[in-house]
């Protein structure tokens, strides 16, 4: 049913009624044949050589092994040139207009479902010229912005005549989507999981909008559940976020990928979605300075090193591949991506499939493009060379039957050895030297010199050179045409007198002297077919950490659990759990497990902070809108953040990952363990944990220290913020009620966050200073009947101690930061110690990745501030946090059957003159002191490497790459050692 | 509306911008600590020894076996199982300067302009911060206060943490000239690197500010009718190598760059922040430039580096031979965590007695006052505190402190807070 529209469109479209042709009608034969040539029917089956493809009335009526002509056919000569379909573009990207809002479009500037690539000018003349260049006879067009951007639509390529307009082969070939948002600083979303939230209410929207819709929205009615989604993402991680929209609603979708893929390929290959992938291949990075040298990462020269086997790594996994030409620096330059893409072992047939017969099937048009048979559009493309190979020369295009001769200059290549005789007064010279067509050296016996200009154009070549190093006199010019053996031509020297001379081409150049500096391909393959570290860069690792059977000997155990502090203890550890512990003369004996001896050494759980921004993708806060309860940090967790491996180091082993506090309601939290190499993000998580979301008052949401601009959202004072929260609850609440009685509401996942919070299965972890609102917070959680998860930094917490214990399950607060701004000013390190003994459940958080890498001294702090037992001030870095967060039956205390999250420690946990030697997760070593020292030799070593490889690539080399390679590299310091919750921002 | 706003912030800034703690005022008896563990910094641990000073300052310091006598009125302390040590020095705050840092009306550490050589930092100091006596509770007895910002943002004070006046507080009120030589490469807030183009044109910026100035004061040598120019009077110590010239500079080539200017320039430097000083040792020794290193609580700056890169650095600076001294990267509220710096690089491999001294006398040494301070020394000041325990450790507490021999309040806001609190739960019968 999806073809026929666009079938009789096409029917219709091609005898267009024309006006009367001004002077003679041109007459042309409506047959034509192309002969001669070798035709790439389709991918995987042997090419036909010198096989005839006959094409009529736009259509391919008959490919002729034999080579067959039709009489009365006009014949093409393809003598020694190939033959493909003309290859598919799966997207061009184009501007589309947006309407006037009309009532019923979508609220959001953001969602333009409704729209269509077809609404606008399309594809530019221009790029339609190059396309056609490159030997694409279609292309599926799509609108650039926003985040529902609107309908693709596959058109052809041709130079549209006079008044017609670009023939559509298929509209509505998928929904663009994008991880970008458009609109100004204050429209939602801004920040990446805001746009995740965006996408999933929409979806949810229109299926709802399907069974229950009354009015029309067009929005919603352009995202039917057969509607293939195409995610256009920027990096690999963006790409496994779009997997999971599209598996949520069941949704057929496409990515458009990055080229950047290959740095997390187990987790991609397990999406299984086809991605129509850019050959946007990093540029080298350059180090020509010592400073450049520290400043560029491995991970930008891995990138770099391996972006161009992205294509074939992918195609090898299985995944469905389609080539675009999109997200080059130039797309002209298609074709020399596509040689390094083969020479980095992509094959012809890979490369063929992947622009013809696989997108014409992702785009639902294979019934008329991607193969050369009878009955498909007459899209063929007639190239000097091969698909991949050295060359590839576009020599004509044929559209719908359409002749688009391509204009490419004839080119020789000089390079090589060319004979010569040329007596020039004293000197002899027996022989031009070309390296390049810009490049050569004149030889006289054993002299020579290097060609001062060398212009190649067309046919022609020109050339300088100075005959006094050769034993002539003064400057010479040349000039000569060429064909591919001989060279005739003329010259002046520095008299003036003109002569006559010719050259015969010998022979090549000696290997070592062309560019190719690689020693074999062979060796060059094998330096690629390695391994790719995960997280892709510096201390990434190529498989995880055994888990085994353990016992752990340790001077002192610190289990934070019923057996409190034990000294000479031991451990024993089954299946990532704790099996045992106590002193180790109870130990059980005869047990199979590896010894783990940290006699000397100190032991204690896995450290936790409560409050952490590590590895959160494209914005910490989705500060747009006052209430964002839809927006999930579990959604943008960035396991690449090196933040991770430092945190590691310092035994840290799990993580509330927050939203930040511009809102008042801000968004969901993840609890992650520090499983650093995992291949999805997903598998960071800690399964099981309750959700919780982040809460903030004060001066953060009021936004009182941004300045005068930001004067307007509501709410701008404390009484406001107390009034939206119960304005929201309220409306929580009736939802819930709503859909207790069974009515058909729609889902709003803002609500159902809240609702969650009055079911108490979604803990509030509200970022709070001062008493007043903490109390204020208090009562709200009184009225609405839940618990309050934690107050975070709850500096003035110690001032209202009795109403946290009451509806709290606890504190999560900074030890010793105050006087950053005026709300913090009554902070105080004996914050925690009262708590503590009014019986509140307290622990220190980091809100910093540097603080977050030796949390054992902030707890520390609360022996030294107001006399806590070192034992209960350990808690406020291990249970505790575990209490709040709802995870206490996991982890949190060394006790049987909890997970084995422990660290080793060269001695007290609670001296700062300690540090940690070893870090285990669910019994897996993820990080120790001697691993560590291996992989800083590793990291030394490859860095080393791909120095010595940069500092020998030529200038130009420099200059051709997207530059994708850092791209990522910019999240990893979000807000670099500092707080992300703004407060550290604002304070700057 | 907004006018308003701001009156508002102005008469409510001084309130809270006042501390309340008791102060003391100059000493007035002789003071001894009899059988305490005198740690001096420069001749070693006198376990069971006696310090004794008058007048501000240490008059005698013995050894358990050694007879001495104390003067008459001589106020004794005993200090039996405790510790003495000279005040920790901040070598690199703004305390003083700053109450609150996101409120405008109460920062005093970034004049207008980029070149503002003649701001004074100690004129500014307020002596009722509420940040002094919360430092000071943790040890830290004097501090460097650095002005900040623009090029050549003014001159740094020596200032100790007690007094009635910012001239009381003031060690030294000029302890030399601030120079923030320029970066090339400038980090953008989300982490990624940027060029900063205008970055030579500064240094030349500078490097003619200083030219000038030493042409003026050659002319005005000569001809008194010359009308004063206080901005260019304000490089003349700097210039005569009277005062160092401090300049602040992390990066390898900024480091190269700014030495090898402060050199052809004929100036006295002082190198603060100093990350890539390992970089560059020889040129640091050759021209005999002492570094005053940023804390070792900061990320490394690279992907790619070690994960404990920061915490190195002190440690591979020992060993280097150059003169050096450790400052805190912690806000200025939180000056009093330096000891906290000191110790992580004990735990990454600096000798303990080294990283002590790296946050007193080498402190001292770097801002100009090592003959006043650092070290318990006969004829330095009684700037010095006695502890229950080594004041790298978290858990070791401060019992009391004396700088210049005043005998200083140890309790803070904070303290006063915590205390005020527990009242309130001791009411309520929560705690005892």
């Amino acid at each position: 049913m999806r073809s026929v529209v666009p079938f009789l469109l096409a029917a219709f479209s091609l005898p267009a009624q024309r006006p009367p042709h001004n002077g003679p009608e041109p007459a042309a034969p409506d047959w034509q044949v192309l002969t001669g040539g070798t035709v790439h029917t389709e991918p995987g089956k042997p090419p036909l050589d010198g096989a005839s493809v006959v094409i009529r009335a736009g259509r391919i009526v008959a490919v002729n092994p034999d080579g067959a002509t039709p009489s009365g056919a006009r014949a093409w000569d393809c003598s020694g040139l190939s033959i493909y379909a003309a290859f598919l573009d799966a997207h061009v990207g184009v501007d589309a207009p947006v309407d006037e809002s009309r009532p019923t479009d979508h609220w959001s500037v953001n969602v333009l479902a409704r729209r269509s690539a077809l609404g606008g000018a399309g594809i530019d003349g221009k790029t339609a010229d190059t396309l056609r260049k490159l030997g694409f006879g279609a292309a599926a067009i799509a609108p650039n912005d926003g985040v529902f951007r609107g309908a693709g639509a596959v058109v052809t390529l041709e130079v549209p005549q006079d008044g017609e307009r670009r023939h559509v082969v298929r509209s509505d070939c998928y929904q663009s989507l994008g991880f970008r948002s458009r609109g100004d600083r204050n429209d939602y979303p801004r920040a990446q999981m805001g746009v995740i939230a965006l996408m999933r209410q929409t979806l949810s929207d229109a299926d709802w909008h399907r069974d229950n819709g009354a009015s029309p929205k067009p929005d919603l009615e352009a995202l039917t559940a057969d509607t293939t989604l195409l995610f256009d993402t920027t990096d690999e991680l963006e790409a496994l976020r779009a997997t999971k929209v599209a598996r949520e609603f069941g949704r057929p979708a496409l990515l458009l990928g990055s080229g950047t893929e290959f740095r997390r390929l187990d987790a991609l290959q397990a999406c299984q979605l086809p991605i129509v992938v850019p050959l946007a291949f990093a540029a080298p990075p350059r180090i020509d300075s010592i400073q450049a040298r520290e400043s560029v990462t491995l991970r930008q020269m891995l990138t770099w090193e391996h972006a161009p086997t992205n294509p074939r790594r992918l195609i090898d996994r299985g995944l469905t591949v389609a080539l675009t030409t999109g997200k080059l620096g130039k797309r002209s330059r298609f074709h020399d991506r596509l040689r390094k893409a083969a020479k980095h072992g992509l094959t012809h047939d890979q490369a063929h499939a992947a622009l013809t017969t696989t997108p014409a099937r992702l785009l639902g048009v294979d019934d008329r493009l991607g193969r050369i048979a009878p009955g498909l559009m007459a899209n063929l493309v007639v190239v000097d060379g091969r698909l991949g190979g050295e060359k590839f020369e576009t020599r004509s295009i044929w559209i719908r039957g359409r002749h688009h001769e391509i204009e490419t200059p004839p080119r020789v290549e000089l390079a090589g050895r060319w004979s010569a005789a040329l007596g020039l007064g004293g000197a002899q010279v027996d022989a031009l030297e070309f390296e390049t067509n810009r490049k050569a050296t004149v030889l006289a016996g054993d002299m020579k010199v290097q060609a001062k200009r060398v212009r190649c154009r067309e046919r022609q070549v020109d050339l300088t050179f100075d005959a006094e190093p050769l034993g002539g006199t003064g400057v010479v010019t040349l000039n000569a045409v060429v064909d591919p053996k001989r060279m005739f031509g003329s010259g002046v020297d520095a008299s003036g007198r003109r002569f006559g001379w010719s050259a015969r081409r010998t022979g090549e150049l000696a290997a070592e002297a062309g560019a190719n500096k690689e020693k074999s391909d062979e060796e060059f393959r094998a330096r690629l077919d390695v391994e790719l570290p995960v997280p892709f860069g510096a201390f990434g690792v190529t498989e995880l950490p055994q888990k085994r059977s353990l016992i752990v000997r340790a001077d002192r155990i610190w289990t934070s659990g019923p057996n409190g502090v034990v000294d000479n203890g031991a451990m024993l550890i089954r299946d990532g759990k704790i099996a045992w512990v106590g002193p180790a003369s109870e130990a059980p004996s005869g047990i199979d497990a590896a010894l783990v001896d940290a006699s000397g050494l100190q032991v204690t759980p896995g450290l936790i902070d409560c409050h952490s921004h590590t590895g959160i993708s494209r914005g910490v806060n989705e500060g747009t809108q006052a209430v964002t309860s839809e927006v999930r940090v579990q959604d943008v967790i960035n396991p690449d953040d090196i933040g991770w491996y430092r945190e590691l180091a310092g035994g840290l082993t799990a993580a509330n990952q927050l939203h930040g506090s511009a809102n008042p309601i801000g968004g969901q939290n993840s609890v992650v363990k520090l499983r650093w190499g995992v291949d999805h993000p997903d598998d960071m998580r800690l399964a099981g944990a309750p959700g919780g979301i982040k809460f903030a008052l004060g001066e953060n949401v009021k936004q009182s220290n941004r300045g005068n601009d930001y004067r307007t959202r509501y709410p701008q004072t404390r009484m406001g913020v107390e009034a939206l929260m119960v304005d929201r609850f309220s409306r929580a609440r009736d939802y819930a009620e709503s859909l207790a009685r069974g009515d058909k509401a729609r889902r709003d996942l803002e609500l159902e966050a809240l609702a969650e919070i009055l079911a108490g299965t979604r803990f509030v972890h509200c970022h709070s200073y001062r008493q007043d609102e903490i109390l204020m917070l208090c009562r709200i959680a009184e009225q609405f009947d839940f618990t309050i998860g934690t107050f975070q930094h709850g500096l003035e917490c110690y001032k209202v101690a009795e109403a946290v214990r009451k509806v709290a399950r606890g504190a999560s607060i900074f030890t010793d930061w105050w006087a950053y701004k005026f709300e913090v000013f009554d902070a105080i390190p004996q914050n925690g110690a009262i708590l503590h003994e009014v019986g509140v459940t307290v622990s220190f958080n980091s809100d910093s990745n540097e603080l977050a890498r030796r949390m054992n001294g902030e707890a520390a702090k609360g022996v030294k501030y107001g006399g806590v037992a070192p034992a209960d001030a350990l808690k406020f870095v291990t249970l505790n946090p575990a209490r709040q967060l709802g995870v206490e039956d996991r982890i949190g205390s060394l006790e049987k059957g909890k997970d084995a999250d422990f660290v080793i420690w060269s001695g007290d946990p609670l001296s700062s003159m300690s540090r940690c030697l070893a870090t285990y997760i669910d019994g897996q070593r993820y990080w120790s002191d001697e691993q560590d020292r291996e992989l800083r030799r590793a990291v030394r070593a490859e860095r080393e490497r791909l120095f010595q490889i940069l500092l020998t690539l030529d200038d130009s080399e420099f200059e051709d790459g997207e530059n994708n390679g850092d791209d990522a590299a910019l999240e990893y310091d979000n807000f670099p050692g500092e707080c992300g919750c703004c407060d550290a921002e604002e304070a700057r | 509306m907004i006018r308003i706003l701001s009156s508002i912030t102005l008469v409510a800034t001084p309130a809270f911008a006042q501390d309340l703690t008791p102060k003391a005022g100059p000493q007035r008896a002789p003071v001894a600590i009899l059988d305490a563990t005198l740690h001096t910094i420069d001749r070693g641990v006198i376990p069971g020894g006696t310090i004794w000073f008058e007048d501000g300052v240490i008059r005698g310091i013995h050894g358990a076996s050694e007879d001495f006598a104390l003067p008459e009125d001589t106020r004794r302390i005993n200090g039996r199982g405790l510790h003495v040590y000279p005040g920790l020095i901040g070598a690199n705050t703004t305390v003083g300067l700053q109450e609150i840092s996101s409120v405008r009306a109460t920062r005093d550490e970034n004049e207008v302009g980029d070149m503002t050589p003649e701001a004074r930092a100690a004129v500014a100091v307020n002596p009722d911060s509420t940040v002094i006596p919360v430092t000071r509770q943790n040890g830290v007895l004097t501090v460097g206060v650095i002005p900040a910002g623009g090029l050549v943002p003014g001159r740094a004070a020596v200032m100790q943490l007690a007094g009635w006046t910012w001239e009381e507080m003031a060690i030294e009120q000029d302890c030399g000239l601030v120079v923030q030589w320029p970066s090339r490469s400038t980090r953008s807030r989300r982490g990624g690197r940027s060029e900063n183009d205008g970055a030579d044109e500064q240094r030349q910026q500078i490097d003619k500010a200083f030219r000038e100035a030493r042409a003026y004061l050659e002319a005005r040598a000569n001809d008194s009718n010359l009308p004063t120019d206080i901005r260019l009077e304000a490089f003349g110590p700097a210039l005569r190598g009277e005062k160092p010239v401090m300049i602040r500079a992390d990066q390898l080539e900024q480091i190269q760059s700014a030495i090898t200017w402060a050199v052809d320039l004929g100036v006295r430097p002082v190198l603060l922040g100093g990350r890539d000083a390992m970089l560059c040792l020889d040129l640091l020794r050759e021209h005999d430039v002492g570094v005053v290193i940023t804390g070792t609580h900061r990320l490394p700056k690279r992907r790619d580096a070690a994960v404990d890169e920061p915490f190195r650095v002190p440690a591979r600076l020992a060993e280097s031979g150059l003169r050096w001294c450790l400052a805190s990267s912690s806000p200025f509220y939180n000056e009093r965590n330096l000891p906290y710096h000191a110790a992580t690089a004990v735990a990454h491999g600096l000798d303990h007695d080294t990283a002590l001294r790296a946050i007193t006398l080498s402190a001292a040494e770097m801002l100009g006052v090592g003959d006043k301070l650092g070290s318990l020394t006969v004829g330095k000041l009684a700037t010095l505190m006695i502890t229950d325990g080594d004041p790298l450790e978290y858990t070791t507490r401060v019992r009391r402190a004396f700088v210049s021999g005043r005998d200083v309040d140890l309790s803070s806001k904070q303290s006063r807070l915590a205390e005020k609190y527990r009242e309130k739960y001791r009411q309520m019968g929560l705690i005892r």
